[in-house]
Parts: structure tokens; sequence; C-alpha cells
């Protein structure tokens, strides 16, 4: 049986996974990072929340977001961020270094949240966003033109629009017009459409059939297909040909704004001599004592084991597949740490209860270390971290923080690692 | 505004809607009312089973020769609604041997053609099932689309000059001198309101039929019962299978396409509209569920439902004309004095025509018009011709086209023109059940659809794995160019997803979990949803 080594290991490949890969190769480790499959963050926006809403006035945007998450930890100790406050300025400032030296430059709003417009017309508060969706000043726009595609499924531009004029404030003569451009294919996929945008193809089509539609003050909305790569470069390219501002919208998956992200984090950890084992899933750790020594994992060639001196595990939550649930109760897959569930029931009646349902809250509890401790504060696995969707206590889809997370803690395990071996 | 008809039917299940095409088919021009959609009750609420009667054979004799009776008429008449998969009753180790013999001779006298095979034989083409079987019968129990079977007959009746009118409730039965002489309706979605004068109303309403008689003041003594069930995305078996014992709780599994539906449970309840199933129910069906298939929690469960049978018992003061255990129609002319008012309760889905044919005899009667039933005999959809099949699997693909022309019936050619026409149409909205977005802008159009719920029910659209995540959002870019769906996308997206989720929440573990995780970063991580406006 094959048997690799390594400094640390790092077990999953979505944001938190990546970031902590990312942040200890900085410090001369040697980095393994194995994954199942490619995570939950081609499933997200690609940008990153940090923290959506007021605390104490849940309907209104939170505008200092970083001084909320204060206040939060506050009222929440229990939260994750409480465990890594310490470190979230400096794991953000990390993140947009890396996106800016690989290409795609991640733009903050002054401290405060963008309020960034979804395929549904909502408007949505976040914190980072790649330079292609950084729509700036909605509100003093004197048209709103919304671009789909003929044959290019869940997007529609009069269901945006509709819903815009709901949900945005916007100037009371602003124009909201859908228009569906028609660039030859049938049927047509976004990955297909943002290839065909980069072989330069179909762009002319594009400006033929949306120039006409614009007017002074015009922005122009398109669905998160140009280009299949970060960077503002196709935004970019098709506002300079239309003579306005271009952008693009957060769409349901498969869209392409968060596997860029997962591209741009992957190349950089490349670059920097990362292993990247996809495709293996990690079956089995290895205790002796307290720490853990190796772990088995199922590859498609049979199985190997994997030592290192430090694991992170970047398993994520239900979706992600860290956490496990039958009828009997909820495991996690890899170490069966405690899970903790609290006295709650999982789920709440309705289902878009501004409370959040309570099984997304389910997860590990760790110390400022992040390493897992039982109900006494007990460290269980000393070598070990826990980061992203596997930790409790976060109710991301309502808190707006979940790439937040799982980019600071992931930031905080890779920083973390020396000081975690030596203990 | 007023409207005139000979009879109005009050309730738009299976019931109802047999009766409106009996009595439509006899020239009698009738209005069937309903306060929500078509079929929202308890004809969606149940296993899909047409039953061969072998359930009743020991208990009710009667009962099982109309199952049988009935389970060959609908197989000959709506071919398209039914999948003739054939039943297995079986015997397991420790149930009764001598009930075993009891029921086979009861089989025989019900005229229920119950043939004993090889148990190995059956393990071998069923290897979900036990080997705890002890013996194996066949009998001829059918998988049926009750969505299907209701929807032909309204369009057939349609055809023949009847009315339906949905989303209201009838406030008010007017009488005068002992007579019924017209409802008055509420429309529950503009608020409008409306008369129909009538020289009969018919009370179809099921579970609701306690109600509607205390309109009027009578009392017709319906017993409530819940029975919740449970929907696997697996096709765990190749046939219908039962318990061979007296009938109880979750011991029947009845394969539908690519899933199978397990069922059910049996609980009094106060209301009609006390159909949300309970966490512990799914505990039980599995407990029970397990005994015939051993690794019951292997298999991914979508969702659980749940219905509300009309059981009919006599009350103290009501002498009903029995027509049978399974249901009673009536007369309440003869029985309380009022003349124009029947009501039809009890029974169950596979008899329902049975009953119409009844309630349409007892009505034809007392309206003085001499016209037979035809019901038996005229079908109740046309077979898609092989042409359209061909056209439809060059828009559609070959599974697709097949699924939408079941589906359809005759409305299919219609729905291949727009594919054809347009190739944006030909877009699948929802991929577990294959429903392209000309269906959808289809049925959206049609005048009984007004929330996604309506479109769901006509579509299957929403009822695979992903219960609407996907295609709910998808269906509101259909829903978009129709004046009609003028409310806000949140309310119909939010009450969609909220109706899903009442399904999914008994049965939050395993796939399941992970599928709501993905719907809530959806909805509220994406979208924001739970603060739109």
């Amino acid at each position: 049986m094959m048997n690799k080594k390594a400094d640390v290991l790092v077990i999953g490949a979505g944001l938190s996974g990546l970031m902590a890969a990312a942040k200890a190769v900085e410090q001369g480790k040697k980095v393994l990072l194995v994954a199942k499959g490619m995570g939950a963050l081609g499933l997200s926006s690609g940008c990153i929340d940090l923290w959506g809403y007021d605390i104490d006035q849940p309907d209104q945007v939170c505008s200092r977001p970083l001084q909320e998450i204060d206040k939060l930890i506050q009222v929440n100790p229990h939260h994750p961020y409480a465990r890594v406050r310490d470190v979230l300025e400096e794991s953000l400032d990390f993140f947009r270094k890396i996106c800016a030296e690989n290409g795609s430059p991640y733009l903050e709003n002054e401290g405060g949240n963008w309020l960034l417009p979804t395929a549904l017309g909502t408007m949505r508060p976040t914190y980072l966003v790649p330079a292609s969706m950084a729509v700036k000043s909605l509100e003093e726009a004197d048209k709103i033109l919304v671009v789909g595609f003929k044959g290019l499924k869940d997007f529609y531009p009069d269901v945006l629009v509709a819903n815009l004029q709901r949900n945005a404030e916007l100037k009371p003569s602003c124009k909201l017009e859908p228009v569906l451009v028609e660039v030859g294919s049938e049927e047509l996929k976004p990955a297909a459409l943002a290839h065909r945008l980069e072989r330069g193809e179909i762009i002319d089509k594009i400006v033929q059939q949306v120039k006409p539609l614009l007017s002074p003050g015009a922005v122009v909305l398109f669905p998160p297909v140009l280009g299949s790569s970060g960077g503002a470069g196709m935004a970019g390219r098709l506002a300079d040909e239309l003579g306005c501002p271009v952008y693009e919208v957060s769409n349901i998956p498969p869209a392409l704004p968060g596997d860029r992200l997962q591209k741009t984090l992957l190349h950089h950890l490349k670059t920097r001599g990362v292993e990247v084992i996809i495709g293996s899933t990690v079956t089995t750790a290895h205790l002796e004592g307290n720490r853990c020594v190796k772990v088995t994992v199922r590859c498609l060639s049979g199985t190997m084991t994997i030592s290192a001196r430090v694991f992170v595990l970047a398993t994520g939550s239900f979706l992600g597949g860290g956490l496990e649930a039958d009828i009997e109760g909820i495991k996690e897959s890899i170490f069966n740490l405690p899970v903790q569930i609290g006295a709650e029931e999982w789920s709440v009646q309705e289902f878009l209860d501004l409370k959040g349902q309570p099984f997304n809250k389910f997860g590990i509890a760790v110390n400022d270390h992040l390493q897992p401790v039982d109900e006494s504060g007990q460290v269980l696995v000393k070598n070990l971290m826990v980061t992203g969707a596997n930790l409790a206590g976060c109710n991301y889809p309502i808190e707006k923080c979940g790439n937040g997370v799982a980019l600071a803690t992931g930031y905080k395990a890779g920083k973390l690692v020396e000081v975690v071996h030596g203990e | 505004m007023t409207d005139k008809a000979q009879v109005v039917i009050i309730g738009g299940g299976a019931t109802g809607t047999g009766i409106l095409r009996d009595l439509a088919l006899r020239g009698i021009s009738a209005v069937l009312v309903e306060q929500g959609d078509l079929a929202h009750g308890t004809s969606s609420r149940f296993h899909g089973l047409l039953h061969s009667g072998g359930r009743y054979a020991v208990k009710d004799k009667e009962a099982a020769r109309e199952c049988i009776e009935e389970n060959l008429i609908l197989c000959r008449i709506a071919p398209s609604c039914i999948e003739p998969i054939g039943g297995l009753f079986v015997e397991m180790q420790g149930d009764d041997p001598e009930y075993t013999e009891k029921w086979v001779s009861a089989c025989a006298e019900a005229g229920i053609n119950a043939e004993e095979t090889d148990v190995q034989e059956v393990l071998k083409s069923n290897p979900a099932l036990s080997s705890n079987i002890t013996r194996a019968f066949k009998v001829p129990d059918c998988a049926v689309d009750g969505f299907r079977i209701l929807w032909g007959n309204v369009n057939s009746a349609r055809k023949h000059g009847a009315k339906v009118i949905t989303y209201s409730k009838v406030t008010k039965i007017h009488q005068e001198n002992g007579s019924v002489t017209g409802v008055e309706l509420l429309n529950k979605l503009t608020g409008e309101k409306k008369t129909i004068e009538c020289e009969m109303v018919v009370n179809a309403a099921g579970a609701w039929a306690g109600e509607v008689a205390a309109m009027v003041g009578l009392e017709v003594n319906v017993i409530k019962d819940k029975g919740t069930l449970l929907a696997f995305n697996h096709r765990m078996m190749n046939k219908i299978v039962n318990r061979l014992r007296p009938p109880g709780d979750g011991d029947i599994f009845v394969p539908h396409g690519t899933i199978t539906i397990l069922g059910t449970t049996s609980q009094t309840v106060d209301s009609a509209d006390a159909n949300k199933p309970e966490r512990q129910e799914v505990l039980d069906l599995l407990k029970i569920g397990k005994e015939m298939v051993p690794e019951i929690e292997n298999f991914r469960l979508v969702r659980a439902f749940a219905g509300v049978r009309p059981l009919y018992q006599p009350g103290s003061s009501a002498t009903g004309r029995s027509v049978s255990r399974g249901f009673a129609l009536l007369d309440h002319q003869q029985m309380d004095g009022l003349n124009g008012f029947v009501s039809i309760v009890g029974g169950k889905f596979t008899t329902f025509r049975l009953m119409a044919e009844r309630t349409a005899d007892l009505v034809a009667e007392k309206l003085a018009v001499d016209a037979p039933c035809r019901t038996a005999q005229e079908p109740l959809t046309d077979p898609v011709p092989e042409e359209l099949l061909k056209r439809g699997k060059k828009v559609f693909g070959i599974p697709g086209a097949k699924k939408a022309a079941e589906r359809l019936g005759d409305d299919f050619a219609r729905v291949i023109e727009e594919a054809e026409q347009n190739a944006e149409k030909r877009q699948v909205f929802c991929e577990c059940e294959m429903v392209s977005r000309a269906e959808i802008d289809f049925v959206a159009r049609d005048e009984d659809c007004h929330t996604l719920g309506d479109i769901r029910r006509k579509t299957r659209m929403g009822m695979g794995t992903c219960q609407g995540t996907f295609c709910g959002y998808r269906t509101l870019g259909a829903l978009n160019k129709y004046e009609k769906f003028a409310r806000s996308h949140r309310e119909y997206l939010s009450v969609f997803l909220q109706k899903r989720w009442k399904g999914i929440r008994p049965v939050l573990w395993g796939q399941q979990l992970r599928e709501a995780q993905l719907a809530l970063g959806i909805y509220c991580s994406l979208f924001g949803m739970e603060r739109m406006k």
C-alpha cells in the first residue's frame, strides 16, 4: 500500500481547506490536500459574505460587518467567529492578496457591505466580491438592462426585472428592461457559453443586440457566465464595447463565480507546491493517544495512507459530506468527533424562518486553536484543527457568513500548524 | 354574477369529477365547485393503488367484489392512467396460516384471481423483499395515477359541456319550500361572490362532507381518518406487495415508475385539513415496512405525505340507504325531507366510478332524465397516436416524450407543436420528472392553474428528489408573461417551498437533509429570499 507523508494534511477542497493549505504552505510546510469531491464552494455565490444584517434589526442591512461581528461575539460567544476574531482582518487581507496575485481581484466596499442584485431580483449583502460582480450605485442608474440568453436555462430577465423593482432602491425614473439575446445555439450551458465568449465567437452578436437598447446612464446586468476564469476580463471587455458598466449577478448552481474562485485558489496552491488529490475519500483516522498519526484514503487505484504532523478537517457540513445524518443521529464521518446538536429540534416549521433552520448550526465544537473539544472543553485530538462548515454554531444561510467563516477559520488553521504541532 | 345549471357538485376529488363526467355523458348540465385545486385532497394523498379487492376479501366481500369489477373497468377505459403491474400478497413467518386459507377461498368467492406462486421466484425478481416470506399469491392489483384519472374525468366532462370552478368555497346553500335552489360561492383568490341556481346539489366533499351537510342543517357523520404514507426514490420491487394478514398499518408497497409508496397509518383526526405527516408516523411505518423489506433504511426517502380518509358511519338519527359497507349514497329527500340534496360518502378511490354511477342514477331519476350510465364503456382517455409519440421523441427525447404523453393525453399534440416551433421550450424544467418548459407553459395557461402547486399537480414538476428547489425557480420564468399570475413571486415561491417542506421535515436525514441544506443555500444564501419583498 502506498504511504504518503506531509507536514500538514488538509482534508477538503472547499474554501476553508484551500485557505488552510495556502496559509500553511506560506510558512514553508509540506502541505497535502485531499478531497472526496470539489466541495460546496462551486455551489456558492463566489462572493465572501461576512455578516449580512444588524443583530438588533434583522431587516436592516449591516453597514459595518466587522463591528457587527464584535457585537455578535458578545451575545453569542459560541459562534465560530469568536474563535477567529483575532485573525479576521489579516485573513481577509491574505485572501485578497492571493486572489489579486492570481488575476482575480476581490473588491471591498470601503469597509461596508455591498448590496448586490441576484438573478431572482433580490438584493444580497456581501463583503468581498469579484470585480465582475461589484455593482456600484444601482440607485443612480437611469436604465437597467437585464440581458439573458435564448436557450440558457436558469436565468430569466423578466423575473429579475419584476422583483428588482420591488426589492431595490432605484431612481423613480429608472427604466428596467429585460432582453433575451440570441447567440445561435439551442440549449446553452453556463460553462459552454463562457468558453464561446472567451473564444470571441459571440461578442459581436451580443453587442449588436444589446447596444441599440442602451441610453445614457444605463447599467447592464448579465447572468454569471462572462468567462470561465476570474478577473473582470470579459465583463470589462463587454463594458468597453457597450460603453457602459457591465456586471454579473449571482445565480443558482451551476454558476461560474464559485467555480472560478475554487480554480483561482487551486492554481495558487499548485504554484506553491501543494500536492492536491481530488476524488479520494479519507475513510479512517488512526490515532495514537490523542494524536492522529495517519489516515487511510480510498482512491481509484485502491487505498493508501497519509501520515502528517498536523491535520485540518475541512470536509463541510451535510452538503459537503463532512457530517452524515441517519434516523438515529448525526456523526462526523472521519474522526467520529461528537457533533453538537443541542436540545433543539433539527428543523422548524417555517422553511424560510428568519431564525434559520437549526440543522445548519450543527457541527463540531472547537477551542481558540480550532482543536475539537468535548463538552468540558477537553481537547479530543491534539494535532487536528476543524474549519468551515464543519464547525458548530453558525447559521450561515440566514446570517450571510458562510464563506467569511470558512475563509477566516481556514486561514487560522493554516497559521496555527506550528503551534498545534508543538502542543 | 349568477349562473344556472341543473346540478351543482361540491367537491373536486375522484368522486366529484366522476359524477361530473357521468352526468355530462347523460346530457345533464352540471357545475363542479371545488374549494382548492382539483385533487388537492384525499384523491391525491393515497397509495396510488387500484385494488384487486384482495385486501377486503375476508372482511368485506361486497367491497372486494366492487373493487375487482371496477379494477377491470378502469383498466379498460383508462389504460394510460394505469400500470397493470400486478400485485403480490405475501404471508410471512409468524403470520397466521389459517388466515391465508380463509383469504384464498374468500378471493375465489369474490371473483378475484389469486394464484399461488413460487416464493423463490418472487425473491429472485424482487431481491429487496425479505426471505422470511412463506407463501406468495399473485393478484391483479395495479398502480394508478390518481391525478390523471381525475383530469381524465374533467376533460371528458368538459367536452360534454360540464363546468368546473376551482378555488371557490360554497358559503351558502339556498333553499325554498323544502327544496334546494342554488349555491353561493366565494372565490378564495379574488374575493368575488357568485350564485349558481340549480335544481340539485350533490355533496361529494369527501372528508369535508359533514361540513357541507351542516350548511343545510343536516348531520352526515364522516369519520376523518388520517393516513400517512412514504415516498421512496427507488423502484424497490416490481409488483405491488401486500402483507397477507388482516389489513393493518404500513403493509402495502406500491411501485410507481421510479418511486415506491409505502403506507399507511390510520388515526382519527378532528379536521379534514389535518394532513401533516409526523416524524413518529414515519418511524412507525419504517418499522413495519422493515419486516417486508429488511434494508428499508438504505432506500432514500423523498418525503412523507398524509391524506384524510372520509369513513362513513351512519349516525343514530340517520338511516342511510347503505349501498355497501364501502360507501353510502344518502338521499336527503327520503331521509330528511330536503328535496334536491344528495350526499355520497365513504368509499375508496378504486370504486369512485361506481359511486359516481350510483349517484348519477339517483340524480337522473329525480330529474326525470332517462339516460343510462356510459362511464363504464366510454374510454376516459384516448391513446396517444404513434406518429405523435415519434414527433414528441424528437423534441423531448424518448423518456421525456413518453412521460409527457402519459401526463398530457389529448393535449400532448399542442405541447409538441409549441416545442417544435420554439426550441427554448424544449428545455427540461424538472429533470426528475422530465417536465419540459413547453408543458409547464401550457399547463400554466390552464384556467384552473393559479399557483405553482396547481402546476405541480398537473405536471409532477417538483415531485422528485430536489422537491422543487430548481424547478420551482425555473417555473417563475415561465409564469411572468401571464397576467393572471399577478401576485408576487415571493408569494408563489414561498408557498410552494413551504408545502414541499411539510413533507420533507418528517424525513429529514440522509440525502434529504443534504438536499434541504442545498435548498436553503440557494434560497437564503444566494437569493436572500427570507427577506424578499
